[in-house]
């Protein structure tokens, strides 16, 4: 790999005194290629924002170092680090038109007129606010203000694009259209990008890698896929993922070439031993405890299987999701095609070792995906 | 206890909220009313609860008109989207407050609180006050409180709004069972199609002041009244095309991408201007040269987590969404070919707004 366009080194954020105060970003490492879109993903209070207000340069770092460019950053203010920002609260020019706000900082650079107003008139349509850009900020809705704000940033020439909750005031039907339409305007310009979001949808649909936050430190930051496949540890695993993934404490044990989860109320799967690398059935049995958790799609209704008895089938019109009393839980199945299950029905559900999940559930990380040791 | 609503209007000074508006819901039914934000639903549930008065019409609880009822006396529960809890008091002297106004025993009062507490997943909290309660606690703290009371018919207004994704669903699946087991009429607001579909064995749209369209889950999804109503359900929203049906060999057909695409029924609509309405799920990915094939360009790949969406785009430079189960072979990138399931597509009529039955088929009136 080439030399990271920005690295995080091991950075700290207090609010108040540093050791004292409030541990709002706890040591972060994180290095950003040329070209990568990356989101920060996590709940209120996770770190998030006060993560891209640093990297933005907002928010002064208590320790560690910030590099854009291999150049030490965290000691300069905002406008000498060429980053182009939309944040809320990083508000609009009140005085000028929507097209003068995203115009400003391409005339700032002396563009030609033309190329200026090619570019202006070219995202505008990306975002759906071309009939607005003659009018103030102060007389357009919310939803048009975070376009217009998204506009200015992503028009603009700069080494990093910082966007806050970039989505988060559009209609639901806007969303999905303007998700794809952004994805490859900034591919096709290779602009490198950070976003900040707690809607783990918008995280999957533009993100190259997702740092997934929590309590201030840094859970996983890899793929889309590889978190969906190779979640790092039980928070992970629950929080990404939707209808989130069924997780069951199950008790390990072997024998006659048979793995086996014994689970509560008497269930239990069990799996042929070369279903599970040698060195993932040592861990697991000397573990004996675990927690084993599958995601809702991978859970398929067979012929045989464990015992289930269905509490819920809901449709929505494009796929069905059914709950089942399994184990002295629910687990949740999600088909695609409208399923026929009536409450009350019993059925039986399969899960390929393929798709099983095991957990320490004392420390919460991953023991193994599948066939393979985390 | 059914709930009849008959030509209820509602205006506050000069705006109106609420014109005409007609509702029958059965005993033991779950009601959603959905719509987008100022559609009046909230209106409706406070016209019900008797909070605010109608301009006009009548509401009738179990064969009895409510006018001049007051809200205490019209055995209706409620639970709202900001919980409302007392702050003073703790979990269980909150879902016992409206059997401490009907003077029942404190056992009678303990035993019923324990019953729902336990029901709700709260019972570990019940010594708790709201501020040290999580908001998934704290709603479900207002919704033990609407059941504690066994109202005969229970307003929820929204409350699994403001709770986190993961919670949320799960109420949502537990919600019908618990509300089934109360044997309650229940009326349901929510802003969120999926929760409509998932809990509301009928579903009231609401826009504009007035029903836009009553009916299953099925009815709206498939057969929705209106263009409005055809991209309030759905994820991704429903690809909308303008077109103009023409006459074909075999039947009616469009263009698109440059290419015919048959439709099932539709001759009254040949020549007039249109609306194709195709679900993103409607729309599959098919080998070049496949029978009624489009050609389309391949833009973004989004793989979420149960589907994978694709955004195309047709010949004449306009944008599909096409979504597919996640592990379904996709079209990678560049040049694909979209097959439309006739069956699926949905027509409106581009003037009106409104949907176009396909019947009369074209072999009928030819």
């Amino acid at each position: 790999m080439s030399e990271p366009l920005l690295r995080l080194v091991s950075v700290d954020k207090f609010y108040g005194p540093i050791d004292r105060g409030v541990h709002a970003v706890q040591n972060i490492d994180m290095s950003v290629q040329r070209s990568e879109i990356i989101a920060l993903l996590g709940s209120s209070g996770c770190g998030k924002t006060s993560t891209l207000r640093m990297i933005a340069g907002f928010e002064e770092v208590s320790r560690g170092k910030i590099l854009l460019s291999g150049r030490e950053v965290q000691g300069l203010p905002p406008v000498k680090r060429n980053v182009a920002m939309a944040f809320e609260g990083y508000s609009l020019y009140p005085t000028v038109t929507v097209r003068d706000n995203i115009a400003f900082a391409l005339k700032v650079a002396r563009l030609p007129e033309t190329e200026v107003a090619a570019r202006v008139g070219h995202v505008s349509q990306m975002l759906e606010i071309t009939d607005i850009l003659d009018r103030f900020p102060f007389s357009i809705s919310g939803g048009q203000q975070q376009r217009a704000s998204l506009a200015r940033a992503l028009v603009r020439e700069a080494d990093l694009h910082l966007l806050d909750e970039p989505l988060g005031q559009l209609e639901p039907q806007l969303r999905t259209l303007l998700r794809g339409r952004i994805k490859h305007y900034i591919k096709e310009r290779g602009l490198t990008a950070i976003l900040v979001t707690h809607d783990q949808t918008e995280a999957n649909a533009l993100a190259d890698r997702i740092a997934v936050m929590e309590g201030g430190s840094l859970q996983q930051f890899a793929s889309p896929s590889e978190i969906k496949e190779r979640p790092a540890n039980l928070f992970t695993g629950t929080f990404v993922g939707e209808p989130p993934m069924n997780v069951f404490p199950a008790t390990v044990s072997a024998g006659e070439g048979r793995l086996r989860f014994d689970l509560e109320g008497g269930l239990e799967l069990t799996y042929a031993e070369a279903d599970f690398a040698p060195e993932v059935r040592a861990r697991m049995l000397a573990k004996r405890d675990v927690i084993i958790g599958v995601r809702p799609y991978a859970v398929r209704r067979a012929a045989t299987g464990a015992a289930a008895r269905v509490i819920a089938n809901q449709w929505l019109g494009d796929q069905s999701h059914i709950a089942a009393s399994f184990a002295g839980k629910s687990i949740v199945l999600v088909e695609h095609d409208r399923a026929a299950v009536v409450e009350g029905q019993d059925i039986a559900v399969a899960i390929q070792p393929a798709d099983l999940h095991v957990f320490d559930p004392a420390s919460g990380r991953a023991i193994s995906h599948g066939h393979v040791l985390a | 206890m059914s709930l009849q609503l008959k030509n209820v209007d509602k205006s506050f000074k000069t705006d109106k909220v609420l014109q005409d508006i007609s509702l029958s819901v059965d005993s033991g039914e779950t009601l959603v009313l959905f719509g987008p934000s100022g559609a009046g639903k909230t209106v409706l549930l406070r016209l019900i609860a008797g909070v605010i008065e109608p301009d006009g019409g009548e509401i009738w609880v179990n064969g009895v008109n409510m006018d001049g009822v007051e809200p205490e006396d019209r055995g209706i529960g409620m639970a709202f989207q900001n919980f409302a809890l007392f702050p003073h008091m703790d979990a269980a002297a909150n879902i016992a407050a409206p059997l401490t106004a009907r003077r029942q025993s404190k056992a009678v009062m303990a035993a019923t609180v324990a019953s729902v507490a336990k029901l709700l997943k709260i019972d570990h909290v019940l010594h708790h006050k709201p501020k040290e309660l999580s908001n998934g606690q704290k709603q479900r703290t207002a919704l033990a409180r609407a059941l504690a009371g066994t109202p005969s018919v229970l307003l929820l207004d929204d409350p699994l709004r403001n709770v986190d994704a993961k919670l949320r669903f799960e109420m949502r699946l537990e919600l019908p069972r618990l509300l089934k087991d109360q044997n309650a009429t229940v009326i349901y607001v929510t802003q969120d199609y999926k929760e409509a579909m998932a809990l509301g064995r009928r579903i009231a749209v609401m826009n504009r002041h007035g029903i836009q369209q009553l009916g299953t889950p099925e009815d709206i999804y498939l057969r929705p009244a209106n263009i409005e109503i055809a991209r309030l359900f759905g994820d991704p929203v429903i690809n909308l095309l303008d077109v103009v049906p023409e006459r074909g060999p075999e039947g009616v057909l469009v263009q698109l991408s440059d290419c015919p695409v048959k439709l099932i029924g539709h001759a009254a609509m040949i020549g007039r201007a249109c609306t194709l309405g195709l679900r993103p799920e409607s729309l599959h990915f098919v080998a070049e040269g496949s029978a009624g094939a489009i050609p389309v360009d391949v833009e973004t790949e989004t793989p979420l987590n149960e589907k994978t969406v694709t955004l195309a785009i047709t010949l004449r430079g306009r944008e599909i969404m096409v979504s597919r189960p996640a592990g379904a072979d996709g079209p990678g990138s560049g040049k694909a070919w979209l097959r439309v399931d006739a069956a699926a597509a949905l027509l409106f009529d581009r003037a009106t707004g409104l949907r176009i039955d396909p019947a009369p088929r074209l072999e009928s009136v030819t």
